[in-house]
């Protein structure tokens, strides 16, 4: 069977960075940036701040967004869908984001592989799940659905944890691996929250990217990290570190050649700072697609 | 334990106000389900996303109320959301919409010191135009076309970003000094009645703000009720001031236009 991203088609659109709006004259009037090839949104930042039946949102952020579609392959990338909640799933937000997905006709959309909401409460954060069968068996049903709803490939991306659960009966890339065979979604691979939760929780990172199916790895996300000391948080504040990009040459030697895109969204530079990121990002891309190739490398630490 | 309590358990320790961290209860709570690490304890694990959770939405609303927050101070700014976050938990899948009853929360909360809430609904105001749904703007030949004698029964159509306030301050004035001079110590001002429009400018998308005087702000509010141009015009001639209404409203309809405050001019 031809593997997941070939069998719909999943572009690989080089390196990309997250569009932050304090970039848009950067972006939309200047040109952006060579290095920087395509664009990632927060869908939530982008959907219709009402219902969906009472149509869309305007302004600034309804013309960024056009304009950015105008010139770039763009995709969303939610943070409140809540796959995993035990609470229903909200046909409003699938409605809104149906709404922005066929507006941005990505060749696929993304959310996280976590819950969001629980007790009637929107937390607005990527709580982990256990990894036990039934989480599995109510994550699966979920994607289904929500495929069904938005008719077009949907990735969820590993989180980054700071607890984890003692009914745990798997492995996070045990769990993601399987949850993307059975719901036949794809993974958006961060290698960042694969070395801090490695941290947080003591595991090898090195494991978790060897036993990702990489068939179904459509994108990986790079950002930074900040160290607290007895654990590592996932803020987007700062240059990837040096760890990460080794990691992130040992997934694209696993994956193959996917998109891949620089976070930051925390104390976010200027813009020539990111893209310089992103220019980093594809020497070591290039770097462990074609070792003969290899180029003198200076990583920021 | 099941899918369902594991996610009650994070809920519940997510809104607690104080750390966790040293609660007997907590660490007991947390011990049955979280697994802890060589370097930290369950329940302190636990606490780092209620950390979090406070740490988010406080920044929140704070980026949305920053000329509040200069008023108040910061202290007593993130002590009134705390309360008012206890009030209204975020339940909506938009960080956007964390804010949007703050304004009648202060009110509530804060009546020795009105002018806060009145500070509240301009900066809200700011925020609901910025992202209202866009509107072509008014077609000159269109309104050409429309019969003298038709004018009566006509309704006009708002721009969508049109917010219309009425508060018992200038409260648009110490927004204003803010957003000049973010760094400077602010000003309050003393009570007076003021019609604030709140719009955003179809070329540039620029929002913008415009005082009216009681009567064109009168007008305003009932032609954005949806009544009939006369209608409203006789309306407020009732009130005794049907010569002014009469004087000004072509004046109105013109500026307003020009303005971008009417989408259209709808005949039945």
């Amino acid at each position: 069977m031809p593997s997941f991203r070939a069998r719909h088609h999943i572009p690989d659109l080089g390196v990309g960075v997250g569009f932050r709006p304090k970039h848009a004259a950067d972006v939309l009037d200047r040109g952006g940036a060579a290095d920087v090839r395509w664009y990632e949104v927060i869908s939530e930042n982008f959907m219709s701040p009402w219902p969906a039946a009472r149509g869309p949102g305007g302004g600034r952020p309804a013309a960024n967004l056009a304009r950015l579609r105008a010139g770039y392959t763009v995709i969303p990338h939610g943070v409140a869908m809540s796959i995993g909640s035990v609470a229903p799933l909200d046909d409003e937000y699938l409605a809104r984001l149906r709404v922005l997905v066929d507006e941005l006709d990505p060749p696929y959309f993304t959310d996280h592989a976590c819950f969001c909401r629980a007790s009637g409460l929107d937390l607005h954060d990527l709580l982990p799940l256990p990894y036990t069968k039934e989480a599995l068996a109510h994550v699966t049903e979920r994607v289904k659905r929500v495929q069904d709803a938005i008719e077009r490939p949907f990735a969820l991306e590993n989180v980054s944890s700071y607890l984890s659960y003692r009914e745990s009966e798997m492995p996070e890339w045990e769990f993601l691996a399987e949850l993307a065979e059975r719901a036949d979604c794809g993974l958006l691979f961060d290698v960042n929250n694969v070395f801090v939760s490695a941290y947080n929780h003591g595991f090898d990172p090195a494991e978790f990217i060897d036993a990702i199916p990489a068939d179904r790895v459509v994108q990986i996300h790079l950002a930074g990290h900040q160290d607290r000391g007895a654990y590592l948080l996932d803020n987007h504040g700062d240059h990837v570190r040096r760890e990460v990009w080794a990691l992130y040459e040992r997934a694209i030697r696993r994956v193959g050649a996917v998109s891949t895109l620089i976070e930051w969204d925390e104390n976010i530079p200027a813009f020539d700072v990111l893209a310089r990121e992103a220019a980093i990002a594809a020497q070591h891309r290039d770097r462990a697609l074609d070792p003969a190739q290899a180029v003198a490398m200076e990583v920021v630490p | 334990m099941s899918l369902a309590e594991l996610q009650k358990l994070l809920a519940d320790a997510l809104v607690e106000h104080d750390s966790i961290a040293r609660s007997p209860a907590w660490a007991l709570a947390a011990a049955g389900a979280i697994g802890g690490s060589a370097r930290m304890k369950p329940v302190e694990q636990l606490d780092v996303y209620r950390e979090q959770f406070w740490w988010r939405h406080v920044a929140c609303v704070a980026e949305d109320y920053p000329a509040l927050v200069a008023l108040m101070g910061q202290q007593p700014f993130e002590a009134l959301v705390a309360e008012y976050l206890d009030a209204h938990p975020p339940a909506d899948f938009l960080l956007r919409n964390l804010g949007a009853g703050l304004a009648e929360f202060v009110d509530a909360r804060r009546p020795d010191d009105p002018l806060l809430a009145d500070l509240a609904r301009v900066e809200w105001a700011f925020i609901d135009a910025f992202d209202a749904a866009d509107a072509p703007p008014l077609d000159p030949n269109a309104v050409a076309a429309i019969p003298a004698d038709a004018w009566p029964a006509a309704r006009l159509v708002l721009h969508p970003s049109l917010q219309r306030l009425r508060l018992a301050h200038p409260a648009h004035e110490v927004r204003a000094a803010f957003h000049r001079a973010p760094r400077e110590p602010l000003a309050r001002v003393s009570p007076a009645a003021t019609h604030l429009v709140v719009y955003r400018d179809a070329r540039e998308l620029r929002l913008h703000q415009q005082t009216l005087d009681a009567l064109a702000s009168s007008m305003l509010d009932r032609l954005a009720a949806g009544e009939p141009l006369g209608q409203a015009a006789d309306a407020l001639a009732e009130s005794g001031r049907g010569e002014e209404v009469q004087a000004q409203i072509g004046a109105w309809f013109t500026r307003w236009a020009a303005l971008g405050w009417i989408s259209r001019v709808v005949v039945d």
